[in-house]
């Protein structure tokens, strides 16, 4: 009955996502309690978030989820009601379970194989941390049994100081479920057999409203349930199954009967207030469903219970954040829209270059609506990109379990840190970022880091940190792996690249360009492959993957004291605000955040430094001049002249160069159309776009223009200084 | 005496309306409901048989349900039926 029409694979890709999220909050509430968080909500968080996947994992009938996320919940429960404080080793074990729980809800979305050993053995783990009876406390969601309420209900002795000996508590429970809540992907049977996972309970189900089958409209409920359940469980926890259908369902909560589960603080001990004569009714096996006294409508925050009941509530409510309006929306229908977009972008551009060739006044109303229109193109621009721009925190999520893994592989301690998870970036971005992050990260741990008894004896902590930081930086993101180890050891790096023949064996380099080497393919300075990196397959791997996105990586190291791994990317993978310029009678597009200054050579400003490299005098000091044309093939060298037009460029590491260019044609924005593989992939071109006459031009990517075809070194470029000054 | 209704496995919330129709159809004669292949029954459809089975008994007739696991039995409890109740159509 159910195949590919099932309106429920909709239903059920939805919970998936909302998993996704649910894992996010997961993973934050674990962190902010390993950083010894003792705010209640936070365990709340975590527990919920458990709660809520093993909610919709029965709806779906996810069996191997809803078993492991039980447990799991079970320990939590354990930790909210304040009977377990978790040390660091329960802390990594609550990591382990999340890192497990998320495959597992993968492998389910995906319909692959589950990981039932690894389920076992960290349920075991759970287990044991509940004590010796730990176990006894699972319950199979196939285990459970409707028992019969224990009606000969021994009243306490409410004796008021014996509250821990008999606090169970006689709640009465209406649940009648609405369509959206199976619209949904719900099902009351798992929230029934929650409830009933609370204690001892009779469920009851109230048909009278049911027609007959002819009349009856099959999707539509019109049973509702009547559990008595007998707990020691607090309103609030009653209340908490049922939230995730919060308003999908007529929930009522009727509190203690007769039971003096909670008096008021200063009652009298020997004076309880007189019980309201419930104990004939409560006796009734089946009793009629009529209005409870203190019934409590789903959301209402005053619970009907004593001051402790109400305590927990109070705590919950600030944790509910305010509801967000989000519609969920396929990316590929946002991708249609950026592409639209694109050619928005193109078609402005072609409208605008045929008004300018038609000679028409700039103050005409045609140029002047021409303006209006690239301002609400430029809007429409940002605010789809802003649709496709997500935080890099779920990105940083997945970091910390590479973190986690992969010191346990090489027994190091390792703390993540990290900052700007906030900060928003193309969605396709952050997923074509995952690897060579994991890589990084991964090289950080095993490579970056002294082992922990080597950190000791330097007098270091003995957990390394490794710092995971992104902002956004001069219209691009900036996104740095930093470790507090030993630095790059430069003596040993140039030896392995003069030994495996990439340098020569006298080669004078700067520290940066020693650095740099780590980024040649095939260079592997661990002197043991492990089996998590260091087979030489890694960072000139990372630098391809962080170019093709259109960014470059940089590296930062001081011995003793730490390497940063800098990776600059552009915002978006879209649209660019370039400057195009004419050499050599082609039109080529530089990303204008490059650009920092237009020049018009003076006749003193040029000096060689040696035959065919030159420097230009800039603000006191020297730059390489590059002529764009002579690097790009276009023309042969030729002689700079007085009055050329030069752009200055400051790349992301600092470093600076002159362009020689023949015009500046003009400013704007334009579409990037990748170059597939088909293309020769040419040193410094790093995408095409179309300009509004209907002409192609090449994107330059700067940086690798320069290092690709540059002849000037910093180092001699330092030398030139000292020369030109001694002059 | 008629075939048995052999039920689908899975009972959720698409599997209700199909029910209902298959089960109006044999509303005119006893009925055997053969769970055999069911592993999971969902409140839905628990009320579409809840509904078929006192509508055959307005009618005099009689829904007979058999071969469901115990897995399923359970859930019905956890819904407040046995499979006999539900037969009968009472809680």
């Amino acid at each position: 009955m159910s195949d590919q029409n099932d309106p429920m694979a909709e239903i059920r890709a939805s919970f998936f996502i909302e998993c996704e999220e649910l894992m996010e909050a997961l993973q934050d509430g674990l962190q902010e309690l390993d950083d010894g968080s003792e705010e209640p909500e936070t365990i709340n968080v975590v527990f919920r978030a458990v709660h809520s996947i093993k909610g919709g994992a029965g709806a779906f009938g996810l069996e191997a989820l809803v078993r492991f996320a039980h447990r799991y919940e079970t320990v939590l429960d354990e930790v909210r009601n304040g009977s377990l404080q978790p040390d660091s080793e329960a802390m990594k074990l609550f990591f382990l379970a999340a890192d497990h729980l998320s495959d597992l809800v993968r492998a389910c979305r995906d319909e692959t194989e589950l990981d039932e050993a690894t389920s076992d053995e960290l349920l075991t783990r759970l287990d044991a941390l509940l004590g010796e009876d730990g176990g006894s406390e699972e319950v199979e969601p196939e285990e459970f049994e409707v028992q019969g309420l224990s009606l000969a209900l021994d009243l306490p002795d409410l004796d008021v100081d014996d509250t821990e000996a008999n606090d169970s508590t006689l709640y009465t429970v209406r649940f009648k479920p609405e369509q959206e809540l199976f619209a949904t992907g719900n099902e009351p049977l798992m929230l029934l057999r929650n409830l009933c996972d609370l204690g001892e309970a009779t469920v009851r189900c109230n048909f009278d409203d049911l027609p007959s089958l002819t009349d009856l409209a099959p999707e539509t409920p019109y049973v509702e349930w009547i559990i008595e359940l007998k707990t020691e469980a607090a309103e609030p926890e009653i209340r908490d199954i049922f939230e995730f259908v919060d308003g999908l369902c007529e929930l009522e909560i009727t509190g203690p009967q007769g039971e003096a589960a909670a008096p008021a603080p200063d009652a009298p001990a020997e004076e309880p207030p007189a019980p309201p004569e419930p104990a004939a009714e409560a006796a009734d096996p089946a009793p009629a469903p009529e209005p409870p006294a203190n019934v409590v409508p789903m959301g209402n925050k005053e619970p009907p219970a004593p001051e402790t009941a109400k305590e927990p509530e109070a705590e919950k409510k600030p944790a509910t954040p305010a509801a967000k309006s989000v519609v969920r929306v396929d990316l590929e229908r946002i991708e249609r829209l950026v592409n639209l977009v694109g050619e928005l972008v193109i078609n402005q551009a072609m409208l605008s270059q045929s008004l300018d060739e038609a000679g028409l006044s700039p103050h005409s109303d045609a140029m002047n609506g021409l303006e209006e229109f690239q301002r609400l193109t430029r809007d429409i621009q940002d605010s789809v990109m802003m649709i496709r721009a997500q935080p890099v925190k779920s990105l940083f999520q997945r970091m910390s379990r590479i973190v986690r893994e992969s010191s346990a592989a090489v027994e190091k301690e390792v703390r993540l840190v990290t900052e700007g998870e906030a900060t928003e970036v193309d969605k396709t971005v952050i997923e074509r970022l995952a690897d060579p992050l994991t890589h990084m990260i991964r090289n950080a741990v095993d490579h970056g880091l002294e082992a922990t008894e080597k950190r000791e004896e330097l007098g270091k902590s003995r957990a390394g940190t490794v710092t995971l930081t992104a902002a956004h930086r001069s219209g691009r993101v900036i996104i740095e792996v930093a470790d507090d180890g030993a630095g790059i050891n430069r003596k040993r790096v140039q030896e392995i690249a003069a030994n495996k023949g990439l340098i020569s064996p006298d080669a004078q380099l700067s520290d940066s360009e020693i650095d740099n080497l780590l980024f040649l393919p095939g260079f592997s300075t661990a002197k043991q492959v492990s089996n998590l990196s260091g087979r030489g397959v890694g960072m000139d791997v990372v630098k391809t993957s962080i170019q093709s996105l259109g960014g470059r990586i940089t590296i930062n190291s001081e011995p003793g004291k730490g390497t940063t791994f800098s990776i600059s990317l552009p915002l978006t993978l879209a649209v660019l605000d370039g400057m195009v310029v004419n050499v050599a009678e082609e039109t080529l597009v530089l990303p204008l955040n490059v650009v920092v200054e237009t020049l018009s050579l003076g006749p003193d400003d040029v000096q060689m430094l040696r035959p065919g490299n030159y420097v230009v005098r800039w603000r006191g000091g020297f730059v390489p001049l590059y002529d764009l044309g002579v690097m790009l093939g276009y023309r042969s060298h030729r002689k700079t002249d007085p009055g050329s037009i030069v752009l200055l460029i400051v790349l992301e590491d600092g470093s600076r160069a002159a362009l020689v260019i023949d015009g500046i044609q003009d400013q704007r924005q334009v579409v990037i159309k990748g170059l597939d593989d088909s293309f020769y992939r040419a040193p410094g071109i790093a995408a095409a776009t179309i300009l509004g006459d209907g002409q192609i031009a090449l994107i330059l990517d700067p940086a690798d223009v320069i290092s690709g075809m540059g002849h000037i070194r910093g180092t001699d470029l330092m030398l030139s200084e000292r020369k030109i000054a001694n002059e | 005496m008629t075939e048995p209704l052999v039920l689908q496995p899975k009972l959720d919330l698409p599997a209700a309306a199909p029910l209902a129709e298959e089960l109006k159809a044999r509303l005119d004669g006893d009925l055997v409901i053969d769970g055999k292949e069911v592993t999971q029954l969902g409140a839905l459809c628990l009320q579409v048989l809840l509904a078929a089975a006192i509508s055959l008994k307005g009618k005099g007739h009689k829904m007979t349900m058999t071969h469901f696991s115990d897995k399923v039995v359970e859930q019905m409890a956890q819904m407040g039926f046995s499979p006999e109740t539900l037969a009968e159509g009472r809680a």
